[in-house]
């Protein structure tokens, strides 16, 4: 499976840990601009299917394919990756930590102290520059992250839950700036549970279950295939008979 | 290059920043000139109190069955000559008299008597100490200048030592090259540590999965080691430099060496092979503290194998002397060549000069060949150990799975 405006091309993926099976056979593409949302119930290897992508994981088989070349760090891709585990330098300040993922993904230090300047202006946490992450709130961490993650304008952006542990009010700044990255061309993948906000921001979804894709197309087209059921009431009727593992 | 650069910077910078850095290069300093100063004060004090003593006068009288006193010398001490013990031994407890010394018939079996008033406990030293200055000095005015200087232990030596025809110093020889093991040890114990838990703090803060999806596990790991070398000689020098002001301050009063250090033999072949066994040695250690690093989960339990680690660096020293005398050995054959005790012997044996260059270059190449395989197994263990945030990662597991391994 395979387009000439993918961005990201995924045929065949297997993925095994010893004796247990996570991905069996997964094919899906994502195209150029699109924001496309990864569903799945806890341990359905929504966070393997990144991990695999990214070259953190190693397939037991198939290909994942960014740009038709397996991804590295030397890609020629703007990356802007918000894993599901996540921390930056504890004992830094702020203005540090930003500077140095902006040094690191290419910016001047001139370009990465303006970038975060105006970054932390606008989430409210201009005080906080100089101060240790340590001393920040679980919530404006998390923005902080954020801002690391969008620096130097991504092409391609992986949130993986990234709404997870925000308030109403930062999850609506955070869905803000997703967009704006939308409407810049950006490619979006979203990991999440949240069908709120895979209804506002997602063209394309898949739903992955047993190591497969149990559900894959625009959200019309799911919806159509369920006759009509809210994205919620598809998620329950796929995976409602499910225990609930902790772990990817 | 430009990450290599902005991480070296990154972990130059905020180490710098921290005071633990700080309190560590000058505490060393600090207990040195702490102990220095003890000692010079100590010196100072007891010298004085020695003038002090000397010139204190206490009326004594002495009784000499010996004959060995010279009465010239008694005399000008204000000293009179008693023939009865007990006179002597009933003026003091009477408080005529501050002293009475009873020099017995023979001084070889039987002890010298001194009977004083009491001045305080260190002040009653000055008793004993007169007694001993006048027998002494009796004595040495009976005896030819010359022999009292042969017993006395103040005769100079000058020794010359020839190698291959060549005039040699071996102490001063091995001064320059030995340094080398010095500084070797000087920067494991103080960095060791922090070499150990280096790589941790990106897994136990969890932003490894950000570091490697932008830059590569390699760059990281040589951008802390470079970092880590560079620290060390920022502290070194932060070290030395009140050492230095120390020796040429004060070294003529702490009674320190004093090396010529303008005219130090440099044998510019053994300081080459020195230097090139220091590097590959520190290389060698630095990947295996990072490796253990990158293979715990927490810095807690990988400062737990520091000890393992230091058993490799500090036991070798337990076979000093046949690496000096017996160079030849298998022990210190096998010493010298098993890559984790290799620096120690290595380095000393160069430094002593019984290293020959066939045995400097086997040596060099097993430290270079090991330092690559370690550091090569550290950047996997660290790649492949990223996401294993609560266990330990074993090297077998490195080579016997093989679905999750990372690619890059």
């Amino acid at each position: 499976m395979s387009h000439s405006d993918a961005l990201v091309t995924i045929n065949h993926f297997r993925m095994e840990f010893g004796n247990q099976t996570v991905i069996s056979d997964l094919s899906f593409d994502i195209k150029k601009g699109e924001t496309f949302g990864l569903l799945g119930a806890n341990g359905s290897g929504k966070t393997t299917v990144i991990r695999a992508l990214l070259g953190i994981y190693q397939p037991s088989a198939g290909e994942l394919l960014i740009n038709n070349k397996t991804y590295t760090v030397d890609s020629d891709i703007k990356l802007g990756y918000l894993p599901e585990e996540r921390g930056l330098y504890k004992k830094e300040t702020v203005m540090t930590v930003m500077t140095y993922f902006g040094r690191l993904k290419g910016m001047t230090k001139k370009a990465a102290v303006l970038w975060s300047l105006e970054y932390l202006e606008r989430v409210g946490l201009a005080h906080k520059a100089t101060t240790r992450l340590d001393k920040l709130s679980g919530g404006q961490q998390q923005k902080i992250q954020l801002g690391v993650t969008i620096m130097n304008n991504p092409e391609l952006l992986i949130l993986d839950e990234p709404t997870k542990g925000f308030d109403p009010v930062n999850r609506r700044l955070l869905m803000n700036i997703i967009e704006e990255h939308q409407r810049a061309g950006a490619t979006v993948i979203f990991v999440t549970h949240q069908m709120e906000e895979v209804e506002r921001l997602c063209d394309r979804i898949i739903l992955l279950k047993d190591g497969t894709a149990s559900a894959y197309g625009t959200i019309d087209h799911i919806k159509e295939t369920y006759a009509g059921a809210s994205l919620d009431d598809i998620f329950v009727s796929i995976y409602g008979d499910e225990p609930k593992a902790e772990e990817e | 290059m430009h990450n290599l650069h902005t991480v070296f910077s990154f972990e130059v910078t905020r180490t710098l920043k921290k005071k633990s850095f700080w309190i560590t290069a000058f505490a060393f300093p600090v207990v040195i000139s702490l102990v220095f100063g003890i000692i010079f004060f100590s010196n100072q004090a007891t010298e004085q109190a020695s003038v002090e003593t000397k010139n204190q006068k206490f009326s004594f009288a002495y009784t000499d069955e010996s004959q060995r006193i010279n009465t010239q010398l008694a005399s000008q001490l204000h000293a009179t000559m008693l023939s009865n013990k007990q006179a002597g031994i009933s003026q003091v407890k009477a408080g005529i008299l501050d002293a009475y010394f009873y020099y017995p018939s023979d001084i070889t079996t039987h002890k010298v008597e001194v009977y004083a008033k009491d001045v305080g406990l260190f002040d009653n030293n000055r008793y004993k100490a007169t007694a001993e200055a006048l027998l002494q000095q009796s004595t040495v005015a009976t005896i030819p200048q010359e022999t009292t200087a042969i017993l006395q232990n103040k005769i100079s030596y000058a020794a010359t030592t020839y190698k291959d025809g060549v005039e040699y110093d071996g102490f001063k020889q091995l001064i320059a090259p030995g340094l080398f093991l010095v500084l070797f040890y000087i920067l494991i114990s103080m960095f060791g540590g922090q070499m150990l838990t280096s790589t941790t703090e990106e897994k136990e803060n969890r932003v490894i999965e950000m570091i490697l999806t932008t830059i590569q596990a390699r760059t990281l790991i040589i951008g802390k080691i470079l970092s880590l070398i560079v620290l060390a000689l920022i502290q070194i020098v932060a070290i030395m430099i009140p050492l230095i002001i120390i020796y040429l301050q004060f070294g003529d009063r702490l009674s320190l060496p004093n090396i010529d250090l303008a005219n130090l033999p440099l044998d510019p072949l053994r300081i080459a092979i020195g230097a090139g066994l220091f590097t590959l040695s520190f290389l060698l250690f630095t990947g295996l503290l990072v490796a253990v690093g990158a293979a715990m989960p927490t810095a807690k339990e990988a400062s737990g194998f520091f000890g393992v680690i230091m058993v490799f660096i500090f036991g070798p020293l337990y076979a000093i002397s046949l690496f000096v005398s017996a160079p030849q050995s298998q022990l210190v054959t096998f010493l010298s060549y098993f890559p984790l005790t290799a620096p120690i012997p290595l380095m000393l044996r160069n430094a002593v000069g019984n290293l020959s260059i066939t045995e400097a270059l086997t040596g060099i190449g097993v430290l270079g060949v090991s330092a690559i395989i370690i550091l090569s197994l550290a950047i996997r263990l660290f790649r492949y150990g990223a996401l294993e945030y609560s266990k330990r990662l074993s090297v077998s597991s490195l080579f016997v799975t093989k679905n999750n391994t990372p690619r890059r």
